[in-house]
């Protein structure tokens, strides 16, 4: 508690050393003093302060349904500041069970150092660890996967400890980050690009990302998840590619999941319906309407497929299907090619599901498959369906 | 954000767009809260920053510097910082002027924002911007920054000052520094 009021009482004086420079500049030396009163043992202050985002917030509980995610999580925001290589480990049962947590902390990645914080403020009876990956994707994925759960019957709390880092370490990781996020938009661009491609061959209704094999890399190469984030919608539990999920470190109880299975909150009306294909990708013209100051997206939206898509008509739906149907026989199309990028405007019909098996080759397969069951079944049986069953020949004993 | 590929671009654009209209919608300043740190996390993930940057964001964000709740500077800035990431979305935060406001966060009571602002800058220096985010009160900062006890803000701000600031500029911003100083505290001698 002390420390943390040390803190904000020290920004206090910045805010007044920016507003009015011409003041005193103590800044450095008041700090010193306010520090060395508050703490009592001054050589603790280093590696032992609680900082705040060590803490555990309170999860809200007041999300509407559309972005409440399957757990509750706290209103926070994750930046890269947050993340790094270095995870403190809290509640720790003190019962001498460290090799068996080095273990578990060892499947999500190669760990560098790690170590007991004896001095830390920690629980009676737990104790409370650092551990120190050698990748940040390592150490993201191990917070997820260990967070709030149970182990020897203490629960885990387990948070990032940037405050560990050395001034390079730090450098590195923002660098790193850096690097990775234009990589991955370059690749994201490239990826619907392929995708508008792919809309106008597939004769599947949504537009699925294709995952191309150098997304996939990209995905479990360096931003494993996004399970830090409070978005409700999309945050996925990250893949753990080389990592055995399923161990079975007897005392951990609850099982370790994969999944891939995205956020059970994202309405099915977005799926059915409604412009699916109306938002082209990102070309010159978003950076004129980027240039406004209003962030009124209809406007933009229409704007936008002015621009970049004159060639939206209204079609019958009937027609539109129809020629969706015959491009499925691998005949010439009916309608120009122009239509392929047409908008299904309106309501779809409503079908089976179709699985999309999230790679192109595979979809026109299934597809393939579909077409030959629906001209089997549509046949009408010629032969009688014979089913065998092995009749018990009664046996004469002679 | 591997699951991702299951939704389409439209589908997440759809989405993000719904979580924008409420926050201009709602009333409620904790539902404006969530979803602006729904938002801010989203801007983490590369494969939202196009939707994103199509739906202003960068703007809202920008907006939310100058808001009285330090919830919402903290959570915009945060925001900020993730997108600023990529490039074409730290051109956008440029183009609307947003280096003042950021800096301006510089002086905030939290360390979260205070952290997210210096990197933010660092992610905002191009050669045409460098005058701006660099300015000699800012590498004043940043050597306070580096002065302190905090780990992480004393990182940051030796990254900052290491990488993105000229010795002339340090140096220089240290002698003011020692100059306000002794002007103040000391009685200046006589003349003769």
């Amino acid at each position: 508690m002390q420390l943390q009021i040390t803190t904000i009482t020290y920004r206090l004086k910045t805010e007044t050393f920016i507003l009015k420079p011409g003041e005193l500049f103590t800044l450095v030396a008041d700090f010193t003093t306010q520090m060395d009163s508050s703490v009592a043992n001054p050589s603790v202050w280093d590696t032992q302060k609680v900082f705040k985002h060590h803490e555990q917030r309170n999860v809200a509980q007041t999300r509407p349904k559309y972005r409440e995610g399957r757990r509750l999580k706290a209103v926070k925001v994750y930046t890269i500041n947050l993340e790094s290589r270095f995870l403190l480990v809290q509640g720790v049962p003190a019962i001498g069970v460290m090799a068996e947590l080095v273990q578990l902390f060892a499947l999500y990645g190669v760990i560098e150092e790690y170590r007991a914080l004896d001095e830390y403020p920690a629980e009676q009876f737990t104790e409370v660890y650092l551990f120190q990956f050698q990748k940040l994707t390592s150490a993201r994925v191990a917070k997820w996967n260990t967070d709030e759960k149970s182990f020897f019957g203490g629960q885990l709390h387990v948070c990032y400890a940037p405050e560990y880092e050395t001034v390079e370490e730090t450098r590195q990781k923002l660098q790193d980050r850096r690097r990775y996020v234009n990589r991955a938009s370059q690749n994201t661009a490239k990826q619907q690009d392929r995708q508008l491609e792919e809309s106008t061959e597939s004769s599947s209704t949504d537009t699925r990302t294709a995952a191309a094999p150098e997304i996939q890399k990209g995905f479990e190469k360096a931003r494993m998840e996004n399970v830090n984030s409070d978005d409700m919608g999309f945050s996925v539990l990250p893949l753990t590619p080389v990592e055995d999920v399923s161990y079975r470190l007897h005392g951990f109880e609850q099982p370790l999941q994969l999944q891939w299975t995205t956020d059970t909150t994202l309405p099915t009306e977005d799926k059915m319906g409604s412009l699916h294909n109306a938002i082209p990708p990102v070309t010159e013209t978003s950076k004129q309407c980027a240039s406004s100051a209003s962030y009124k997206k209809e406007r933009d939206l229409i704007e936008r497929q002015k621009n970049l898509s004159p060639s939206v008509r209204f079609m019958p739906r009937t027609t539109h299907l129809e020629s969706r149907k015959r491009k499925l026989e691998g005949q010439a199309f009916f309608l120009n090619e122009a239509a392929e990028t047409e908008t299904l405007i309106g309501p779809k019909l409503p079908k089976l599901p179709k699985v999309d098996m999230e790679d192109h080759s595979l979809n026109v397969t299934t597809n393939l498959i579909r077409q030959t069951m629906s001209k089997v079944t549509s046949v009408p049986e010629i032969k009688p369906v014979q089913v065998k069953t092995p009749t018990a020949k009664p046996r004469r004993r002679i | 954000m591997a699951g991702k590929s299951r939704f389409s671009a439209s589908d997440r654009f759809e989405y993000l767009q719904g979580l924008v209209t409420e926050f201009q919608d709602t009333d409620s300043e904790e539902a404006k809260e969530q979803v602006l740190a729904n938002l801010a996390n989203f801007a983490y993930d590369p494969s939202n920053m196009e939707a994103l940057r199509l739906l202003q964001v960068t703007e809202l964000f920008l907006d939310m510097l100058t808001e009285e709740n330090e919830n919402f500077v903290e959570f915009g800035i945060g925001g900020l910082c993730n997108l600023s990431m990529e490039r074409e979305s730290r051109d956008q935060i440029l183009q609307s002027g947003g280096v003042p406001l950021v800096i301006s966060c510089l002086s905030s009571n939290r360390d979260e924002t205070v952290l997210s602002a210096i990197t933010t800058l660092m992610n905002l220096t191009t050669a045409a911007s460098r005058t701006e985010t660099t300015d000699g009160a800012v590498v004043q900062c940043m050597l306070r920054f580096s002065l302190t006890q905090n780990p992480r803000l004393r990182n940051l701000a030796s990254v900052f000052l290491e990488d993105y600031c000229t010795q002339q500029q340090v140096d220089r911003a240290r002698e003011e520094m020692q100059g306000q100083s002794q002007s103040a505290v000391g009685i200046p001698l006589p003349k003769d």
